[in-house]
């Protein structure tokens, strides 16, 4: 597919590249927004920012990365800036919105098990064990793609999600015991 | 080996193989601490792939997308106008500058024709010279304010 819209791009065939890559890519950029800000419907305003970048960014393409790191580095960049954004609300707003409340608008039931709210745990993580947690089992649990998709080192990722999976792991078996 | 080692290599149970395995199922046999702890890890597990696990984007996304990317593009569609008025504006100082000098040229003393048709011309040179520093002025500032 790859070369498909190289190709179009190439013969300056941008409509073309477009709707190529929107489907083959839209669902990759909105888990990776989703796992960077963790809020489904800010990261489905996102995802649709990260295209309409995209679309102003294909004349300028010049191929010398792949498309994908390309597209990725967009989504980050895209997620960072809408993360300051939404910082800088939090601090000026007197009731800020839960995950639950979040989630509920978005369509998405927050998970209990066995009555424990282990996304209430997830929160209270510091953001960078959040977001390779997230993303992790977004991309069913592969270490090559949270990899590739945040650009961190293999030996990062793999660290910060144990460390993040065993302090999930501790905070649930203190609330089993209390 | 006490437990809080075992419950570091209990995080990577699953990728767990040969002797390592042996020894840490050997160790939850007899420890309900550790029991514990998988448990609660798998419940981790459990819960977060149902969060978010088949995560996809809404129905509406590539609608929502695509009217956005219309309208940034109906945004930067290039605009004729500009460049219209700019010709309408170079035409009328061509002919201003004709017409000046064409009015100028009958009060000047004729020496020989030679000489009042280089007083025109020259003439006619430092007004349009002056016009069109005048209009690049205006342009630019045009520019600056946008």
């Amino acid at each position: 597919m790859e070369q498909e819209i190289r190709a179009c791009l190439e013969q300056k065939r941008y409509q073309d590249a477009f709707d190529r890559l929107l489907p083959e890519f839209q669902n990759k950029v909105f888990r990776l927004a989703f796992a960077m800000i963790g809020d489904p419907a800010m990261a489905e305003d996102a995802a649709q920012e990260v295209f309409v970048r995209i679309w102003k960014g294909l004349p300028r393409f010049r191929g010398q990365s792949s498309l994908s790191t390309w597209i990725y580095a967009i989504t980050r960049n895209t997620c960072l800036t809408a993360l300051k954004a939404g910082s800088t609300k939090k601090e000026s707003s007197i009731e800020e919105p839960s995950v639950a409340h979040a989630a509920e608008k978005s369509g998405i039931e927050p998970s209990t098990h066995a009555g424990i709210d282990v996304l209430r745990y997830l929160e209270e993580l510091p953001e960078k064990y959040q977001q390779v947690l997230r993303l992790y089992y977004l991309e069913e649990r592969s270490y090559e793609e949270v990899s590739r998709l945040l650009e961190w080192p293999m030996g990062t990722v793999k660290t910060y999600l144990h460390r993040a999976r065993k302090e999930l792991a501790e905070a649930v078996a203190r609330s089993k015991m209390g | 080996m006490g437990c809080a080692e075992f419950q570091e290599l209990l995080v990577e149970y699953a990728e767990l193989v040969g002797d390592s395995r042996a020894r840490v199922d050997a160790h939850l046999a007899e420890c309900s601490g550790c029991r514990e702890f998988l448990e609660a890890l798998q419940t981790v597990d459990a819960a977060l792939a149902a969060q978010f696990g088949d995560c996809e984007t809404s129905a509406e996304f590539a609608t929502a997308v695509r009217r956005r990317v219309g309208r940034e593009t109906a945004m930067r569609r290039p605009s004729f106008i500009p460049e219209v008025l700019d010709f309408v504006g170079w035409g009328a100082i061509v002919a201003l500058i004709a017409l000046l000098a064409w009015w100028v040229s009958p009060l000047i003393p004729v020496w020989s024709t030679t000489d009042a048709l280089s007083l025109n011309t020259a003439l006619a040179a430092g007004g349009a010279f002056v016009l069109v520093a005048f209009v690049i002025g205006l342009r630019s500032l045009a520019d600056l304010k946008h």
